[in-house]
């Protein structure tokens, strides 16, 4: 679950980014993000995982057990320093540039880095890692150097990075980008068997399309849609106004 | 591919070095810090006209860069632009020290001259040294080691970040001087009016990819600590190797290993 409410940033430069912003996102559910370019997709991802100073009340919280808790949240945290450690636990971040996600010098190395400092003994993150390898594929990278691999590659295995990790929420920043169209098939697949909260940022909208069942238009530092993939991607004047187009396979079928 | 694109590629070199499965690279971290700590130390107490004593050094760390497989050449090669600067060093003795301490046949030689070639020689055998232990130990076993010495969590950080943002720079250095030469044909480098803004770009988008990689470390639970540094088992054999290799280093500073060994064969 994460919950913003009345949300504001601003840059240092003075630009308000986020201007009271409110949304909320059940657990379990698969929500889009779309919006022109710099509207502040990206920072608000950053605010959820306390990368920003946003004023304003974050909430996230985690996947319990239906059946103990009664509902589908067991622990909420709201955001303030204290809680940081346990919030950034519990959230998985893809950024934008693949490079800045991996930074230890092989695949491997890389998907034990979290793991291990959260405690878990090396022989155990090592055998995450190898199951996440091969759920994606993607036992040939194991080894591989970081900076031996091709976009597409480090795209993938920054997703691995990821789930090595175990979140119980995804925030992923343009998840398919720089992927080719096989990879990228493989991705949407992916997103679709993965369970868990996921907010996925992007301007391919057709992925959104086929993974998302909720979607949130943001501009002007504000939510202005949120509703059914299937309704706000086939509305084409709401999609306009938002300086947004209708997925590209929605306009083949005309 | 650019030169700069060259310098990145050298320094990601490090980690494929450092990834190897020798017995050296085989060592826990503290023990090579040892070791080389202790090296350099001894080394750079020699006396400053001991150059007979100080032939011997050389022999360490060539026997680590045998075992180690890495190749002498490489350490060599890398360090090309310092090792003008430590042969720069004591260049000016040989004007302010003009004592004849030494005889060769029937050439005088004189104590500028020998300090000159003692402080060249302790440079290049410190600088071998320690590639050697950077070149079998990752730049997290580096900082973990260190961490176990109680070195603060902020050095240690620093240093990995240093290690990292060398790589950065050079990238976005490396893409922003491909972007200059495609716009600028038949330029060579880039042209000094560019250079201010050009500096300002390369620091501002460095720091900003530098920032997303703290916080990307900073999103998987780092803090400070490298826990993830240690490999799966480090050989038994590292403190006796160290130890023994520490005694080596202390023998070759009080007894003069070339001048017995010419006793013992030569009779001189």
């Amino acid at each position: 679950m994460l919950k913003f409410e009345n949300v504001t940033y601003t840059y240092p430069g003075g630009e308000t980014v986020l201007n009271g912003l409110s949304f909320e996102i059940c657990a379990g559910e698969c929500v889009g993000l779309i919006g022109a370019n710099g509207v502040g997709k990206s920072t608000l991802m950053k605010a959820a995982l306390g990368l920003v100073s946003a004023r304003g009340t974050i909430t996230v919280g985690e996947n319990g057990n239906p059946s103990e808790a009664g509902n589908a949240v067991s622990k909420a945290l709201v955001m303030n320093a204290e809680n940081l450690p346990a919030i950034r636990r519990m959230l998985g971040y893809l950024l934008q540039d693949s490079d800045s996600q991996m930074f230890m010098p092989t695949v491997l190395e890389d998907m034990i880095f979290g793991p291990m400092n959260y405690g878990m003994p090396r022989a155990e993150a090592e055998k995450k890692a190898d199951e996440v390898l091969e759920r994606l594929g993607l036992q040939y990278l194991k080894t591989r150097q970081n900076h031996r691999m091709s976009g597409g590659e480090k795209r993938m295995a920054a997703i691995a990075v990821l789930l090595a990790m175990e979140p119980s929420m995804l925030l992923m920043d343009e998840p398919s980008a720089s992927l080719d169209p096989k990879n990228r098939r493989k991705l949407i697949r992916l997103l679709k068997e993965l369970p868990g909260t996921k907010l996925i940022s992007s301007h391919d909208l057709d992925m959104v399309l086929e993974t998302c069942e909720r979607v949130l238009i943001l501009k002007d530092g504000q939510i202005v849609a949120d509703g059914p993939a299937g309704e706000i991607l086939r509305n084409q004047t709401l999609l306009e106004e938002n300086d947004l187009e209708l997925p590209f396979c929605l306009q083949i079928q005309g | 591919m650019n030169k700069l694109e060259k310098a990145r590629l050298e320094v990601r070199e490090m980690d494929d070095l450092a990834a190897g499965n020798s017995p050296v690279h085989g060592m826990t971290p503290l023990s090579k810090l040892f070791v080389t700590v202790l090296y350099i130390v001894t080394v750079v107490s020699f006396h400053k006209y001991d150059i007979t004593g100080l032939f011997a050094a050389v022999l360490i760390p060539f026997i680590g860069y045998q075992i180690a497989s890495v190749p002498v050449r490489t350490c060599f090669r890398k360090l090309r632009h310092v090792l003008p600067l430590v042969a720069f060093v004591g260049l000016l003795n040989p004007l302010f020290d003009k004592s004849i301490q030494m005889v060769i046949g029937n050439v005088r030689v004189s104590g500028g001259v020998l300090s000159m070639l003692t402080l060249m020689m302790k440079g290049v055998f410190c600088l071998m040294a320690s590639f050697l232990l950077a070149a079998t130990t990752s730049i997290e076993e580096i900082c973990a080691g260190l961490r176990k010495l109680h070195v603060p969590k902020i050095l240690t950080s620093l240093l990995l970040l240093t290690f990292r943002y060398v790589g950065l720079l050079l990238s976005e250095a490396a893409d922003m001087t491909e972007a200059y030469s495609l716009r600028a044909p038949g330029q060579k480098g880039v042209r000094v009016e560019a250079w201010g803004s050009f500096l300002g770009q390369l620091l501002l988008r460095s720091m900003d990819r530098a920032e997303e990689l703290y916080n990307s470390m900073l999103l998987r639970g780092y803090n400070g600590e490298f826990y993830y540094a240690k490999k799966r088992e480090y050989g038994r054999y590292s403190w006796p190797a160290a130890l023994i290799t520490a005694a080596c280093t202390v023998l070759m500073r009080f007894v003069n290993v070339p001048a017995w060994i010419s006793h013992v064969i030569g009779g001189f």
